[in-house]
């Protein structure tokens, strides 16, 4: 059984002028345990809606969202997210963020600084422990978000473009950071992306999505070995890939 | 290779003085200019009336002023009437700081109540809590307890629609993150709602004070036997306008001295939000 099963949901929304709109119309996905999923696709393509039902803020409008077969009635501790910024509360130092889920659990404080002193080691943030978010660098925020989702052991970890706002060089570290964290701890990530690169860098599965309505054009498994070789061929043939199925599905549009 | 770090620990340390001379010095010259700035409008208000610019006796210098105030302040009187006045807008503020928060922060909390209040929020905002001193004094008479009330039903208003505010537009990705991490309804209010909100509450709390203080002397002005603005009423009745002015630097420094207060509270509270000064 997946850990995540996604049955035949449709989700609607209003948009503007008051006319129903699909952000998915009938999307089927399994998840398995363990593993790294990216979400890519155009804006419009449902992927953020699809991150938001599994996280339980929202409820699909038709269809099923089930963790280990049991439905999904709400947020909770088993699914944390990484939002793409500004989620660290602000009043809170880092470690403070980062306990912040073991703190509402009830866990005791010299328990929960042990568990927060070896996240912020493995993220390389011992030293910023006593910091306030707004001390740090966009790389560091983000590092921290982890920790913090990581902290109360999750069954699955959300991430909806977690490094989007960060430049290039930094995001390339966080990448290479999160796969660690993924092969250490043994997580399972759904991770949403628009960027190609990021997705054949990190994914085990890429699930390609296309917009009006919202649905999963292709599904593939990356079967490269980590860490991978940006510069090799046949990171460029996958890369090529999703870029073509990413296409394929507008140039379909524009014809229709 | 010695050499080197030697020079580059010198160019540190020399860096370093001539920075923390250079903020030393802007913080003093800042204190300066802020000093100035006082004695310059003194001096002026002492100019003008020596001048024949101004009747002294209908716009008394700071000089008779302070020679009005100085006995008044040997016999007491004016350190009671100060006290007397903090009292009275101390209690009214402080009920309408726990109500307004309270309130503020319930009302917007539940989407039912938070459309149900919004209209009357907004409707009571816009009578200026002045137009109630006659209706207070037929009520409660001009008692301390009327005042007090008065005080506390002016600085509420705006405490409570700050808080609410601030509570309303708490942000989203906030209230997730919270909610998956675990935080239950009440963990969430008292650990991402209230301090997201701070600064409304901070801002709201501070109108309010400076509310207390206008309510305060209109309910003072109203009818009382002590208090700075009684002080100030008994100087209009005795035609000592230098009385009156004395009444008026003292407002203006308890408006001011609470302010600052407000704020060192703040900074001390809550280090990681800074109020604008």
């Amino acid at each position: 059984m997946p850990l995540i099963s996604i049955e035949h949901v449709s989700h609607l929304y209003v948009g503007t002028g008051g006319t129903p709109s699909w952000a998915l119309r009938d999307v089927s996905l399994g998840l398995e345990r363990g593993r790294f999923t990216c979400l890519v696709g155009p804006s419009g393509c449902g992927k953020t809606t699809l991150l938001q039902l599994i996280a339980g803020f929202l409820k699909p409008t038709a269809g099923s969202v089930q963790l280990d077969g049991k439905p999904i009635s709400g947020p909770g501790p088993d699914r944390s997210v990484v939002f793409q910024e500004y989620a660290l509360f602000a009043w809170f130092t880092v470690r403070q963020n980062v306990e912040f889920g073991l703190r509402v659990a009830g866990m005791k404080a010299a328990e929960r600084h042990q568990r927060s002193d070896e996240l912020l080691a493995m993220i390389g943030m011992s030293h910023a422990a006593d910091r306030y978010p707004h001390e740090l660098s966009g790389g560091m925020r983000q590092r921290v978000a982890v920790a913090r989702a990581l902290a109360i052991h999750p069954e699955v970890v959300l991430m909806d473009e977690p490094f989007a706002a960060v430049d290039a060089l930094t995001r390339a570290t966080l990448q290479e950071e999160l796969l660690r964290l993924w092969q250490q701890l043994g997580l399972s990530i759904v991770f949403i992306t628009h960027n190609v690169d990021e997705a054949v860098f990190l994914a085990d599965d890429v699930v390609v999505m296309s917009a009006h309505p919202g649905s999963i054009q292709e599904i593939m498994t990356i079967d490269m070995p980590h860490p991978r070789d940006r510069g090799s061929p046949e990171f460029a043939r996958w890369y090529a890939r999703i870029n073509a199925a990413l296409h394929r599905d507008q140039k379909q549009k524009q014809a229709a | 290779m010695r050499d080197e770090a030697n020079h580059i620990a010198a160019l540190e340390a020399r860096f370093l003085a001539e920075h923390q001379r250079a903020v030393r010095l802007r913080r003093w010259r800042g204190i300066a200019l802020n000093i100035l700035g006082v004695l310059l409008f003194l001096a002026v208000w002492e100019i003008i009336p020596r001048l024949g610019l101004a009747n002294p006796v209908l716009f008394p210098p700071p000089s008779n002023v302070l020679e009005a105030a100085l006995p008044m302040f040997g016999s007491g009187e004016i350190p009671w009437n100060i006290l007397v006045s903090l009292g009275r807008a101390g209690a009214g503020f402080l009920i309408a700081a726990v109500l307004g928060v309270a309130i503020g922060v319930a009302t917007a909390r539940a989407p039912l109540i938070r459309d149900l209040v919004e209209p009357l929020l907004h409707g009571f905002r816009s009578v200026p809590v002045i137009a109630l001193v006659p209706v207070s004094v037929l009520w409660f008479g001009i008692g301390e307890g009327a005042k007090v009330a008065l005080v506390a039903t002016g600085a509420f208003f705006p405490i409570w629609i700050n808080s609410f505010i601030g509570v309303r537009d708490v942000h989203e990705i906030y209230l997730r993150s919270a909610a998956c991490l675990g935080a239950n309804r009440w963990q969430t209010l008292r650990y991402v709602v209230l301090p997201a909100s701070l600064p409304f509450i901070i801002a709201g709390l501070r109108q309010g004070i400076a509310i207390a203080l206008i309510v305060l002397v209109a309910a003072e002005l109203a009818g009382a036997r002590a208090g700075v603005a009684y002080m100030m009423s008994m100087g209009h009745q005795l035609f000592r306008v230098d009385i009156m002015f004395a009444g008026l630097v003292i407002l203006g420094f308890l408006g001011f001295a609470g302010d600052r207060l407000f704020v060192a509270l703040c900074r001390k509270l809550f280090p990681w939000y800074r109020p604008s000064a």
